[in-house]
């Protein structure tokens, strides 16, 4: 396949907005090929897009959906001679999830939280999903295993313990959820910062959080621990931000990336004492992130309307509950964790909800380097990722930006910086943030760029980048997003002007790391242990088999069989 | 005025799924693009004249100008009046689920009885039965916080269980007897039931329930002082506390 003429944005090579032919050949981009020719003359050509933080697959997915039969009914669309039936807006069924990433251009998503226990599960929906490529994070953070080695300081032992647990999730990285909040909730409470105990363990989220993070490298894992800090969405809680940041910077890095990724940190850059005197604190975290080279986040952009929250941070949940009056599903995962799911409407006259919004925002635009922050809005808990063009265009224009403001609480330029931020986005920056950034972060090689060998992922939108204000036009901006000219991944075009028109099945990535035989031995009678006293399963019944993944692309992680390059 | 008529061709054993028989679809269309309108029967589209005999003024006209009658047995098809605006929708005889949906302004006036789910999730204007109505009469469909919004509802007859589940607001007169929980979760609309009913405002917070007839009240409701409204005697009550609701049930004295 040749596509010509494109205006290409590859910043991870160094192209920005360069006209030039690209190549796929065999599924991979090539320095030459034959075959179909796309006219891509002029027009904006990216990578595809990569998004590493989103509730795709898995139990607490079905759950929201079980819970709304009134969302389910929303975006229905009939079957066509190539697509099943759609369903749903925040929590859409398997089918439309390929369906509508890869009509705005995406080709990969991460789910971005799964319980070991509740894997099969996941990976059943995952293998559902068409299109895109895929892969799951797996949660540590409130694990008895996991806090045990910690308060014994076996780290060998915590190491053989996330590669175990990677290995029987079919995960790809290590997520941390509110560390020890989900423990403390199976008891109605919580942590309430990250040097509190967690009942019954003796170890603070701030230990387990250091802990997993030096595991993470002992295992020269492809991704960083990928972290949702304690004490999220509550006013004041930019301080446990900065503390649990501050915590890890002395780490080093077993590759080139960061040593944590902070997920959805619009919902930890509060300040105020309470919902009444609620505030902004962005600026003092983009401050730390553009001081600091150890940790990336990704925005987590609430905007107006339905969302779902589904997080394992079940205290929260319990709280949102209580807050909005809606359905509450509360869930405990025995030994790993707990989690809570409520249906939610963001309103623009309300404070609190406008000061969100402006805060994601701000971040975005006050990190100076794009390649620390990715564009997310934890879908489906800020917004669902069908609006992510809605998010770009903010970024991209100023007077959209002011024109949304008019519309809101009268205190959120009192309370924000968002109205003084003049910063408009380009569209090298927008690359990185969707495309380039979030697949260096996540350890996707092949992801994110259009150099030889990579992934025959590319995308062509109906836009004119170098006649196009993307300031002034936003409106045909963000049209453009939303239905990609053509989406191609891996050498097929998927999608054309919105209409699917392929299905081929994604690849689920998932992390195979080595650890000493000793260290596994050892962890083996701990679980063994657990299993026979704990669990509601057998050991040999809990790892999902390879069945379940039928494109599976497991990834070598471990201790290095060659010395790794030297990290700067 | 422009009048359409619609007649059934026969009796349906498979139920229409008719949303396009509304004055909204009808205001541009003169009566040939009416008669080729699409409706489904079971698994099958159709066109509206393959089942209806259509008949009435050809000039297209704005939906507050057009009066549709509906003559004989309906209560096979579904969703007469869904989203109308404006205009008239006379059924003379019965209407089958759904019907009078998410309407927003106008009069649907049935002279039968109408099925489960009649306007539900209603936004305004008004909708007459002379019969009786089915189950969850004005409330929201599954799953959804908020049923009828806006509007009025009168039922002449007796209606089924769940009248007005998930009222935001609106109002629902139920002449004859309504089911079980009616009201349930009321948000701020108001019910008036001429009859008997059992467990009115589970779970209400807001809005107001008067029940003329007896009603078994839950025991989650504060009884209050003695009412009275035209010189009947009615007791009150406060809740559903377990919601600490702080909704208003007004029930006939002499009932339980």
């Amino acid at each position: 396949m040749i596509i010509k003429g494109g205006i290409v944005y590859d910043p991870a090579n160094g192209i920005y907005g360069e006209e030039m032919d690209l190549f796929v050949d065999q599924g991979r981009m090539a320095e030459q090929a034959k075959g179909e020719e796309i006219d891509a003359r002029g027009l904006l050509v990216m990578p595809g897009g990569v998004d590493a933080h989103s509730h795709i697959a898995g139990k607490k997915v079905n759950t929201g959906r079980i819970m709304r039969p009134d969302d389910s009914r929303q975006g229905t669309q009939s079957r066509t001679s190539v697509c099943r039936p759609s369903t749903g807006y925040t929590v859409p069924n398997c089918y439309a999830m390929g369906y509508r990433y890869a009509r705005m251009g995406y080709t990969t998503a991460f789910e971005a939280a799964t319980p070991i226990l509740e894997a099969r599960h996941t990976h059943e929906e995952l293998a559902e999903i068409p299109i895109i490529d895929k892969g799951a994070l797996t949660l540590f953070g409130s694990n008895w295993q996991v806090m045990e080695c910690v308060r014994d300081k076996d780290l060998s032992k915590l190491a053989a313990y996330v590669a175990w647990g990677l290995r029987a999730a079919r995960g790809y990285g290590v997520k941390i959820v509110n560390p020890g909040g989900g423990e403390a909730w199976g008891f109605g409470g919580n942590v309430k910062g990250i040097n509190d105990t967690v009942p019954g363990f003796d170890v603070t989220p701030a230990e387990i959080i250091r802990g997993l993070a030096k595991a993470n490298e002992m295992l020269h894992l492809p991704h960083s621990i990928h972290l949702h800090f304690n004490n999220l969405g509550k006013p004041g809680n930019y301080t446990t931000a900065i503390e649990t940041l501050d915590l890890l910077r002395d780490i080093k890095p077993s590759r080139m990336r960061q040593i944590v990724h902070v997920t959805h940190m619009q919902f930890s850059a509060y300040g105020g004492t309470s919902w009444r005197d609620f505030e902004s604190k962005a600026p003092v975290i983009a401050d730390y992130f553009n001081n600091h080279n150890h940790a990336t986040m990704d925005m987590g952009q609430l905007l107006f309307g339905s969302a779902t929250t589904m997080t394992a941070d079940a205290p929260l949940e319990y709280g949102n509950a209580r807050l909005t009056h809606n359905k509450w599903s509360n869930h405990d995962i025995e030994l790993e964790e707990s989690s809570g799911v409520v249906p939610m409407t963001y309103f623009r006259k309300m404070l609190v909800n406008a000061v969100q919004w402006a805060i994601g925002l701000e971040l975005a635009l006050l990190v100076k380097d794009p390649w620390k922050i990715l564009m997310t809005t934890d879908s489906p808990n800020g917004s669902p990722f069908v609006n992510y063009p809605e998010v770009i265009t903010l970024l991209m224009s100023k007077p959209k930006r002011d024109a949304e403001m008019a519309t809101l609480h009268e205190q959120v330029p009192k309370r924000t910086t968002l109205a003084g931020i003049e910063r408009e986005l380009d569209w090298t920056d927008i690359a990185i943030m969707t495309r380039a950034a979030p697949a260096r972060i996540l350890g996707l090689q092949d992801k994110g760029h259009l150099g030889t060998g990579a992934d025959g992922d590319v995308t062509v939108y109906n836009l004119r980048p170098e006649e196009v204000d993307a300031s002034q036009d936003h409106a045909l901006v963000k049209k453009a997003l939303a239905n990609a000219l053509y989406t191609i991944k891996g050498g097929v075009v998927v999608s054309k002007e919105g209409q699917i028109l392929a299905t081929p099945p994604g690849r689920t990535f998932w992390v195979d790391a080595a650890v000493p035989p000793a260290d596994a031995d050892r962890l083996m009678l701990d679980l063994e242990d657990k299993f026979a006293k704990y669990y509601s399963i057998q050991l040999s019944n809990y790892a999902v088999q390879d069945a379940y993944l039928p494109h599976a692309k497991a990834i070598r992680a471990g201790l290095p069989v060659e010395p790794l390059p030297e990290v700067a | 005025m422009r009048t359409i008529t619609i007649t059934p061709r026969e009796e349906f054993r498979i139920s229409v799924e008719a949303e396009n028989i509304s004055s909204d679809k009808f205001a541009s269309l003169n009566i040939e693009q009416i008669k080729s309108l699409a409706v489904w029967q079971g698994n099958r589209q159709k066109a509206l004249s393959d089942l209806f005999a259509i008949e009435g003024d050809d000039a297209p006209a704005t939906a507050e100008e057009i009066t549709i009658r509906l003559l004989g047995d309906f209560s096979s098809v579904k969703r007469i009046a869904e989203g109308m605006t404006a205009g008239l929708v006379e059924v003379q005889g019965s209407v089958g689920m759904h019907a009078g949906n998410n309407m927003k302004g106008g009069l649907l006036s049935i002279t039968g009885d109408a099925d489960d789910w009649l306007a539900r999730e209603m936004r305004g204007g008004k909708v007459v039965v002379m019969g009786d109505a089915g189950n969850y009469v004005g409330s929201g469909y599954r799953g959804e916080k908020c049923g009828m919004r806006g509007g009025e509802i009168e039922i002449k007859g007796s209606a089924g269980a769940y009248v007005g589940e998930h009222l935001c607001g609106g109002s629902i007169s139920i002449g004859g007897n309504a089911g079980d929980f009616p009201g349930a979760a009321n948000q701020g609309g108001t019910i008036f039931i001429g009859g008997s009913t059992y467990l009115p405002g589970a779970e209400m917070s807001k809005g107001a329930i008067t029940v003329k007839g007896e009603a078994k009240v839950l025991p989650s409701f504060q009884k209050m002082e003695i009412v009275q409204i035209d010189g009947v005697d009615f007791q009150k009550y406060a809740g559903d506390l377990v919601d600490n609701g702080k909704g208003e049930l007004l029930v006939g004295v002499g009932s339980s």
